[in-house]
């Protein structure tokens, strides 16, 4: 079954050829061309996947970010005008898992695309795991905290599955960005960053100070179950 | 006086002050030296007449008391009795050989010779001398045989004069001192609008464009300030339009690179979709499509680079400090680019905290030049030394020109204009201005025939090992599968 994609790009032309690269490449592509009709499009469709650009009229990219996160935790690649701005982060913050910056090629598109989809899918049946207070069901996509369940996008749960097969062990940002995003080289470190953030506001007894997922300076992060 | 900054005595200053003082005491000297000489004349000749007038009294006196028919001897004693009574003068008698005088150190032989010869002659004369130390007018004159000297002291006067002398210098110098006091404090005075405007001149070159010289008054300092304020105010003028031009200009730039993103964007898809098909092109077809592919590649890297050249103009430039490792992310771009097989790459891994996104763009910019210009045979290093850490990248192609060199990272610049490579001509400009933001600098060396060497040197803090951490370090990783089509 091929995996249906929202495609929200107010450009017509990078509209078109885009779903046509996702098309190709063997999804399923709705298209919406501002801020509104992609969230009524959202609504009314089931999708594996949001690809969203930033500047949108009506409504912008950021604001439908927003909007999705608080429905769902479908993967959500922004299309990013530059990669050295708050842009990224800001959306990164408001629960994108990736980003493509424009001039984009359509390669680079779709491989992000998969790579922000098989966190969400493809997962080999696995038992569930108990670290500290957590509990990681990686069948169910579940976790629990004191039994009370968390809600997670697909990239905050494998960052947080990753740390916890191997606890107190240290990640790299660049382990981390290759094991979890699928970034061969040169990812962008600041995607980790932000998502172990997200994660902690999520997990953590006190996100200020995090007792479960440590920052070891210089080099990454790690799992600490007695935390 | 002036607040702008301390004043130094200049050349200037002191030649004025030494002027007024020169004057000062060169007319100082002339007058005292002339009054002087004028006092002491009159002084001199006063004597002189008193000297006279007494004499003359004294030898009429003498000529009465000489006359016989006392005896000679008698009466001289007489005579000498007589004129002791009256001050001022000694006098000493000599007659027929014997000498006679009203005071032990006076003799008739110490009248100077000159004068005795005129007193033989029986002339009445007078001569100034020095009997033991002491200055007298010696006034001499005959009364029959008998020869009459008067000693007239002359001590006083000497002394006076020898006062007013003292008197007259001593004004003189103080003449000078307050001469050259004042000369100070008028050349000061005169001075300080100069020193103050060369003071604002200063401060106006360090660029301190709003300094302005104080409103002075209807004089010609006043003139000068206006004109000055003038001036400043016109070259204000002239460098906030200036800037505000450049900074038009820029705006301007990043503008036109935002707007042409988006149908770069475009197109590179669309290029993309493109190149899937040209197997399937017609022949004629072909060669053109593969062209506006091509093209399209490069027209996206002009405008990244322009984006990016904007936005290190604009200051925009977040720096991401993190922890890198020199060698493993210069292996990682040169794969990433798929340059491997036509760089040789080697040297020490070497830490430092730096930004990893800039890091990779010089070093790419760094090759991508060297393999473009160079051809094959492109050397790469990295370590460190005692300056900091250093990635050399260095080709064996033509080499430039110290001409082409001086231009070699101006923006657009193409050392062979005929040449109309894949880079956006921009590549050593950015790479310029990354390796600036980072704290380091682009060194270069090259020659015509020989090569080129680019060195990026970047400041290296006090080395620390990575922490010893149990969990792996990533390296690249080996996964070819998700090439991503970079630059």
């Amino acid at each position: 079954m091929d995996e249906r994609v929202l495609l929200v790009e107010d450009d017509s032309s990078i509209r078109e050829v885009a779903a046509l690269g996702l098309t190709q490449a063997g999804f399923a592509v709705t298209t919406a061309s501002d801020g509104r009709q992609a969230l009524l499009e959202f609504r009314q469709g089931s999708f594996d996947l949001v690809v969203l650009d930033v500047m949108l009229p009506e409504l912008d990219g950021f604001e439908v970010c927003r909007e999705i996160r608080r429905e769902s935790r479908v993967p959500i690649v922004m299309l990013s005008a530059r990669s050295d701005t708050v842009d990224v982060v800001v959306g990164l913050e408001l629960g994108a898992d990736d980003y493509v910056t424009k001039p984009f090629e359509l390669p680079e598109l779709v491989a992000r695309a998969r790579a922000v989809m098989r966190r969400a899918g493809e997962d080999p049946p696995e038992q569930a795991l108990a670290v500290g207070a957590l509990e990681i069901d990686p069948a169910g996509f579940e976790v629990r905290r004191d039994g009370e369940r968390i809600e997670l996008t697909a990239t905050e749960f494998r960052l947080l599955l990753e740390l916890a097969r191997r606890p107190r062990q240290v990640f790299t940002r660049e382990l981390l960005l290759e094991r979890v995003w699928s970034y061969d080289y040169l990812g962008d470190s600041r995607l980790v960053d932000v998502a172990i953030q997200r994660l902690r506001a999520k997990v953590e007894a006190d996100p200020k100070h995090p007792t479960l997922l440590q920052t070891v300076r210089g080099v990454g992060y790690r799992l600490d179950p007695s935390g | 006086m002036s607040a702008l900054s301390p004043i130094r005595p200049g050349r200037l200053r002191r030649r004025l002050t030494i002027a007024f003082m020169l004057v000062a005491a060169l007319s100082g000297a002339a007058l005292a030296a002339g009054s002087y000489l004028v006092a002491r004349e009159s002084r001199l000749d006063d004597s002189v007449e008193r000297a006279l007038d007494q004499s003359r009294f004294n030898l009429e006196f003498a000529s009465a008391v000489l006359a016989p028919p006392q005896s000679r001897t008698e009466a001289v004693r007489q005579l000498l009795d007589a004129l002791e009574r009256r001050s001022g003068f000694a006098t000493a008698v000599s007659v027929e050989g014997q000498d006679f005088s009203s005071s032990i150190s006076i003799r008739a032989a110490q009248a100077p010779p000159d004068l005795v010869a005129q007193v033989r002659r029986g002339q009445l004369a007078y001569q100034r001398t020095e009997v033991a130390g002491v200055p007298y007018l010696v006034v001499g004159g005959r009364v029959s045989e008998a020869e009459l000297y008067f000693f007239f002291t002359e001590a006083q006067l000497f002394d006076e004069l020898g006062q007013l002398r003292t008197i007259l210098l001593v004004g003189l110098a103080l003449l000078v001192l307050v001469a050259g006091g004042v000369g100070a404090l008028v050349a000061r005075r005169t001075l300080a609008p100069v020193a103050e405007a060369s003071a604002a001149a200063r401060s106006l070159a360090e660029g301190l464009l709003a300094t302005r010289l104080p409103p002075g008054g209807r004089d010609e300092f006043g003139a000068w300030a206006a004109s000055f304020n003038e001036m400043a105010d016109a070259l204000e003028g002239k460098i906030a339009a200036l800037s505000e031009a450049q900074a038009r200009e820029r705006r301007f730039t990043s503008d036109v690179a935002h707007e042409l993103r988006t149908p770069v964007t475009a197109l590179v898809g669309e290029a993309s979709l493109l190149s899937e098909h040209l197997d399937r092109m017609p022949p004629e077809a072909r060669r053109p499509a593969e062209l506006v592919v091509a093209d399209i590649a490069r027209l996206r890297r002009l405008v990244e680079d322009l984006m990016e050249i904007s936005r290190l103009d604009a200051g925009q430039g977040a720096v991401r400090l993190e922890p890198v490792d020199l060698a493993t992310l210069v292996g990682t771009t040169i794969r990433a680019r798929g340059w491997s097989d036509r760089v040789r790459v080697e040297g020490a891994g070497t830490v430092l905290e730096s930004d990893r996104r800039r890091l990779e763009q010089i070093v790419a910019n760094l090759v991508g030049n060297a393999l473009e210009h160079g051809g094959r045979d492109v050397a790469l290093r990295t370590g460190a030394d005692g300056v900091g850490a250093f990635v050399e990248v260095e080709d064996h192609g033509g080499g430039m020109t110290p001409e082409h060199l001086q231009r070699i990272f101006d923006r657009f610049y193409k050392a062979d204009p005929s040449r109309t490579g894949s880079g956006s001509g921009l590549g050593l400009a950015i790479a310029l201005e990354n390796a600036r933001l980072l704290g380091g600098e682009i060194e270069v060396w090259s020659e015509p025939g020989r090569g080129s060497r680019f060195t990026l040197r970047l400041p290296l803090p006090v080395a620390k090992p990575l922490q010893s951490g149990d969990g792996p370090v990533a390296g690249a990783a080996q996964d070819e599968a998700h090439n991503r089509a970079g630059g």
